[in-house]
């Protein structure tokens, strides 16, 4: 078995070295495929949320965040060119609350092209892609369309958009997934990736991934990944649900995980083969299902159950109910109970939820009570609690102004009282602007 | 010689392929306005009708519906709605930001602090794919 130590990775390849090429790349695009628009339009997010709560050491820490999510788009008679932005910026107001006073990050930027054909897409910048074993946000491009015979075809290459505080990743990932569908019976896909920290690579991962639909009441859908480095299974993960009428749906869920494969590669010593808790070696299996009942319009139930094995851990198991209630006149609420059974004390907790909102016109408030027993103390503290209120008010269609109240009694804080007010406007010009 | 060969004709199968497809793309924008939870079947058949929203187990089967088909999901989410809870860095938790939408399945409500020392021990697996590579500098302050 092969466990991964942090190593200083080498020059990065000169394709994922530079940004300025995905940069360059996307004003080609953009000169390739802007046909004179016919309809534009801009659109935007604005959320501004000031956070007031207790740190460590009694400190009082005022986060102010400004959050904002920009599209612009160009429909032609071909297809549609647009481009999307998102991310954030934090400034202290009181004391120090992370590592730097200031922090912000660009969670997404991106253009993409759209055909009116074959679902024919072409990203280029920073991107999450979402394809069959891939989940990676990515600096880079991505390609995906269909193809002849009910095919289609997906493809990624770029620079992987990590945090890297214990271990380091690659420079360059690139990957894809073929796939083959009959629209209302089934899809079948096979994908990989290589991330490589030139020239070794650190991930090297392959699956299947299917979706049945035999008949209109049955959906299956479902994963296995295989890691090639390590040489073996990563993850099985199929889950079924029949829906034998519209209020009654039955789910059932079953996953197999391989410690050694699946926990090859991370950034962080907490999921870590070698930090005491991720055990080498370890096999989980995890079998489940659920019941959902529609007993009225306004009323549903739920029941749930998740058992979980291991080869060297003890047992658990995870089992509760919900219900929810709804009402045209803008109520809405929940109660829910749920036990996790574990095999020692410390792993046995009681969890109950009621929550309850109401809309008034343009006000809306809610209450939000979130309470776990723990049947073993955790800091000297075996009952744990949060209660949050919290209201807002609709300005106008597009200015919104919520505020929050949150009473915490938890293991590390005895009355820890959070607040956070936040301001949200949306903005936009043209046909998908409004 | 016949790598070379094989290297020229692929682009130009993959050019027939694509020519040959043929297919209507799924709309970019649902055409019509869709409010809370949708229930895709009152509308659609076929491959969207599996996209209960209301469903109990749509919060563990989403992750297969968008790794799929995600121009479905496009239609009505744009990807500033992903970024809520997947996303690179982040400070504040979606249960946070959303307290007045209590409704929500979000993740880690409550006092996740005390409670992710044994769920993490029960499933470490369901933490990977938002903390594994993304999202994890504040881990290093108790996990050295």
């Amino acid at each position: 078995m092969k466990i991964k130590t942090a190593k200083k990775t080498g020059d990065p390849p000169p394709f994922a070295s530079k940004p300025m090429r995905t940069v360059l790349l996307s004003c080609f695009l953009v000169l390739l495929l802007h046909q004179g628009a016919s309809a534009t339009s801009i659109s935007g997010n604005s959320t501004t949320i000031l956070r007031m709560r207790e740190g460590m050491d009694d400190k009082n820490l005022f986060p102010l965040y400004e959050y904002l999510h920009l599209s612009a788009s160009d429909t032609t008679k071909n297809g549609a060119i647009s481009l999307e932005i998102g991310g954030w910026g934090r400034v202290d107001l009181g004391d120090r609350s992370f590592e730097h006073r200031e922090e912000g990050d660009i969670q997404y930027g991106f253009l993409s092209y759209r055909a009116n054909r074959n679902n024919f897409r072409v990203d280029a910048g920073r991107q999450w892609v979402v394809e069959g074993v891939a989940t990676e946000r990515i600096d880079g491009l991505s390609l995906r369309s269909d193809l002849a015979a009910g095919f289609t075809a997906a493809a990624f290459v770029g620079s992987p958009v990590v945090t890297q505080p214990n271990f380091n990743d690659g420079d360059l990932i690139y990957g894809g997934r073929l796939a083959h569908s009959v629209p209302k019976y089934y899809t079948i896909g096979i994908s990989a990736l290589r991330d490589e920290a030139s020239p070794d690579a650190v991930r090297e991962e392959e699956g299947i991934d299917l979706w049945l639909h035999p008949i209109a009441m049955v959906d299956i859908s479902g994963r296995s990944t295989y890691n090639s480095l390590s040489d073996g299974w990563m993850e099985h993960f199929y889950t079924a649900s029949v829906t034998p009428t519209d209020s009654l749906r039955f789910s059932a869920s079953l996953q197999n995980v391989h410690y050694d494969d699946y926990f090859y590669h991370v950034t962080t010593s907490a999921l870590s083969l070698t930090n005491g808790i991720i055990l080498p070696g370890e096999e989980m299996w995890n079998a489940g299902g659920s019941i959902g009942y529609n007993a009225t319009k306004s009323i549903a139930v739920s029941a749930e159950y998740n058992h979980y094995e291991y080869d060297i851990a003890g047992n658990a198991d995870y089992y509760g109910a919900t219900g929810s209630f709804g009402t045209a006149a803008g109520l809405a609420a929940g109660v829910s109970y749920h036990r996790m059974d574990g095999s020692t004390n410390r792993l046995r907790y009681n969890q109950y939820r009621v929550w309850a909102a109401q809309k008034f016109g343009p006000i809306d408030v809610a209450l939000d009570f979130f309470d776990v027993d723990f049947d073993r103390s955790i800091n000297g503290r075996e009952n744990t609690f949060s209660l949050a209120g919290a209201a807002g008010y609709d300005l106008t269609p597009n200015l919104r102004v919520a505020a929050d109240l949150d009473y915490i009694r938890s293991a590390d804080f005895d009355n820890e009282l959070r607040g956070l007010v936040k301001v949200t406007y949306a903005f936009g010009i043209g046909k998908e602007g409004k | 010689m016949k790598k070379i060969a094989l290297l020229a004709l692929m682009p130009l199968m993959l050019s027939l392929l694509y020519a040959c497809a043929n297919t209507t793309s799924v709309a970019r924008v649902h055409p019509e306005e869709v409010k809370g939870l949708p229930r895709c079947a009152e509308c659609h058949t076929g491959q969207w009708a599996a996209l209960n929203h209301q469903a109990q187990d749509f919060y563990l089967k989403h992750k297969f519906y968008a790794a799929q088909q995600r121009e479905a999901c496009s239609a009505c989410h744009k990807e500033s709605f992903c970024v809520e809870c997947h996303a690179h860095k982040e400070e504040i938790l979606p249960s946070d930001k959303y307290k007045e939408r209590p409704e929500l399945a979000l993740p880690h409500r409550g006092d996740y602090l005390s409670r992710h020392r044994i769920e993490g021990c029960i499933n470490p697996a369901s933490c990977l794919k938002c903390h594994g590579r993304q999202n994890n500098e504040r881990c290093k302050s108790c996990h050295k």
